[in-house]
């Protein structure tokens, strides 16, 4: 699998770095060499030969960085550039906030119809058809507010419409080791349910949080206020009230929650991070309820002086309805993965996740019996860090053993400033 | 209970054992030379190691606890920390060690720096530091700048420490002019040799040390390079008679290798900074080895 992936990634290279490559354009600063075209070509392709595929993209060398200003060293002349925080440091001249677009498009091949079978947040395709799609283009707008307070605003630009998926204000000078964040926000449930799908290993959710947490990641309009334990490890405390939807209904519901997130340094190639989260929503039904739960384990391994590493990650969701009318019903499901990321330009993943089994039917999406199980590979190409193209395969069994196969090719772009993604 | 004690103790133990300042930097470089000024009066750990890239560090969480006490928080700027320190800022819950606090340094602030932008900037041009390049603490001269920027902040923060700080900084200074002249002196042999790096991080150290760099390895920062790009090296190589490679240690070396095969020059790993290599101890000992392993290679 990993070589076939290999290949098709190498032809992808190919593809479309194909023509670039018939140009030679010097390098910054060489004189030109005293090489024939023949014996440059020859080289090349020995080169080529040695170094097996050839990292990376597989773009020529082009013009020569923009021209710069001669420098004596010496002191700081005055207005000298600053070391800055992050973004452009132009744009901060002019006052503008850190803007970003990115850009996510995919093609989707089901073995079956997908969306009335299993229903779920992630791209689908009719059975035996190659469906592309527009995702999601999502842009950013950062900065910080005044000295005590930053904001973050994202707005998704998506088929179903334009969204406003977060605007919130985070505070920066509250004692105490508190933070606050208000406005709209994902909420801290989970790890992957606070994360944009564009930081996700995979290109699709886990089964488990669309069905039991939420269909479009739980979050909404409220407060979060976190504390950062004095402990010598990171142990931080989230307590929040929101107004959030939860999995592929429509009706608001007031939320309260809370999450403990910790992270412990394990020597110096590996970091080990634990939440715990639960949260209590209130059902349209007077008296009743649903409480959610959750349990999220990360491990990286990372030697320190190289770029490659080792992520496991898993959670583990749990999903309670109390309903005074009706019995309580108890559901689970929960993902584990592991994603080998190769040196800057490639990563490999796995993936197993279960979740009750959902169908689309004429009343709608509503829970069946059984559960359902799912297994995926992953490859990634990341030509630079702004790019990154992925072939996803799943092999998809729902109660009963009726199985699907599900590919996803997916492509994503980023331009502009954007802010870090978490650990 | 006993359990309790103990843990009480461990989370105390550092308030009591607490230095006159906490500082923390982004790179070992900056932490020597905060040592350099500093001395016992202050406590100070790096955020990443001499041995990684300092481009790509984790924004672990478990650093945002190290800057939620820091006194101080040192680091280089001109976006090199852009991918992980922000977050790691916003994280901290510590308002004076944002970019325009009180308690923050820039480095970049007090050294003249090169290969500033002078035209439209875009990402075609790979990944390019738009306030130019960051990697000036390997040219002494502009460490020496770094060390008095970091005096007068200690000094600021700690006015009972200033007359330490200047005293410690006065004998930094005088070390390091008695090591510049036998590091002169080793590299007055090979003056104006040519060498090519694998990224734009030597740029001020060939510039002090009197070399040049006939090329990269890489065709634009941080692009790695094709093929195409390493034939046109080994002509460069071949004909300005570039006797060697050099490149940080925590580079994949398979590119320098293959433009060494079939040019006979040198491929020499070097320490990307302080704690690089167990030898580069301190900010001294990082350039003295940078210093010979340079001018052994291009002699």
């Amino acid at each position: 699998m990993t070589r076939l992936t290999l290949a098709a990634l190498a032809a992808a290279a190919l593809a479309m770095g194909g023509p670039a490559l018939a140009q030679d354009a010097p390098a910054a600063g060489q004189a030109p060499a005293e090489q024939s075209p023949e014996e440059k070509k020859q080289l090349e392709e020995q080169i080529a030969k040695e170094l097996g595929a050839s990292p990376g993209s597989a773009t020529a060398p082009a013009a020569p960085t923009a021209p710069t200003a001669p420098t004596a060293p010496g002191e700081a002349p005055a207005g000298a550039p600053q070391g800055q925080a992050g973004g452009n440091p132009f744009a901060r001249l002019l006052l503008l906030p850190d803007i970003s677009a990115i850009g996510d498009f995919a093609a989707a091949y089901d073995s079956r119809d997908t969306a009335v079978d299993s229903p779920r947040s992630g791209p689908t395709s009719p059975p035996h058809q190659l469906k592309p799609l527009f995702q999601e283009l999502e842009l950013g707008l950062q900065s910080v507010v005044d000295p005590y307070a930053r904001a973050d605003v994202f707005i998704s630009f998506a088929p179903e419409g334009v969204n406003v998926e977060e605007a919130y204000l985070t505070t920066l000078a509250l004692p105490f080791g508190l933070q606050a964040k208000a406005g709209k926000f994902l909420s801290p449930f989970g790890r992957l349910n606070q994360q944009h799908p564009h930081v996700w290993d995979f290109v699709d959710a886990p089964l488990a949080l669309d069905r039991l947490v939420s269909a479009d990641q739980l979050k909404g309009p409220g407060l979060d206020v976190a504390w950062l334990s004095p402990l010598p490890w990171f142990a931080e405390v989230h307590l929040f009230g929101q107004t959030t939807t939860p999995a592929f209904e429509d009706k608001e519901r007031r939320t309260v929650g809370a999450r403990l997130l910790q992270y412990f340094d394990l020597g110096d190639a590996a970091a080990l991070g634990l939440g715990l989260s639960a949260a209590r929503l209130e059902e349209p039904v007077s008296g009743a309820w649903r409480d959610l739960g959750g349990v999220d384990l990360h491990l990286k391994l990372r030697p320190p002086q190289g770029r490659s590493y080792l992520a496991l990650q898993g959670e583990l969701f749990v999903r309670r309805l109390t309903d005074p009318a009706l019995p309580d019903q108890a559901d689970w499901g929960a993902y584990a993965q592991a994603v080998w990321r190769d040196g800057p330009y490639f990563a490999y993943g796995a993936r197993y996740d279960f979740a009750p089994a959902f169908q689309n039917g004429r009343s709608g999406i509503v829970q069946t019996d059984g559960t359902e199980h799912r297994v995926s590979a992953l490859a990634t190409w990341l030509p630079s860090e702004f790019q990154r193209v992925r072939l996803q395969a799943a092999w998809d069994r729902l109660p009963g053993g009726r199985d699907g196969l599900e590919l996803l090719m997916h492509l994503e772009f980023a331009i502009g400033a954007h802010g870090a993604h978490p650990f | 209970m006993n359990r309790l004690l103990l843990l009480l103790a461990a989370v105390c133990l550092p308030i009591q054992a607490r230095a006159a300042l906490d500082v923390v930097t982004t790179t070992e470089g900056l932490a020597a030379l905060v040592h350099e000024v500093g001395g016992d009066r202050v406590k100070v750990q790096s955020l990443s190691r001499g041995i990684q890239d300092p481009h790509f560090v984790d924004a672990n969480p478990t650093l945002a606890v190290k800057l939620r006490r820091a006194d101080l928080l040192v680091d280089v700027g001109l976006d090199l920390e852009i991918g992980w320190l922000p977050p790691l800022v916003n994280q901290s819950r510590n308002p004076d060690i944002q970019p325009t606090g009180r308690r923050r340094f820039t480095a970049a602030s007090v050294v003249n720096v090169l290969e500033v932008p002078r035209g439209p900037v875009d990402r075609s041009m790979g990944d390019l530091h738009p306030a130019g390049n960051p990697h000036f603490l390997s040219d002494p001269r502009r460490a020496r700048k770094v060390a008095e920027g970091l005096a007068r902040k200690l000094a600021e923060l700690d006015g009972a420490g200033a007359a330490t700080y200047q005293q410690r900084l006065a004998d930094f200074e005088r070390r390091l002019g008695a090591d510049e002249a036998r590091w002169r002196a080793e590299l007055a042999p090979v003056k104006g040799r040519k060498l090519i790096p694998q990224h734009n991080s030597y740029t001020y150290f060939l510039d002090w040390a009197g070399l040049q760099a006939a090329g990269f390895l890489e065709p634009k920062p941080g692009v790695a390079p094709p093929p195409s790009h390493l034939a046109e090296l080994v002509g460069v190589v071949k004909a300005q008679g570039v006797k060697a490679i050099v490149l940080e240690n925590f580079y994949d070396r398979k590119s320098a290798d293959v433009v060494a095969k079939h040019t006979g020059a040198k491929v020499v790993l070097l320490p990307g900074d302080v704690g690089g290599t167990p030898e580069a101890r301190s900010y001294e000992g990082w350039v003295d080895q940078l210093v010979k392993l340079v001018a052994g290679a291009v002699r």
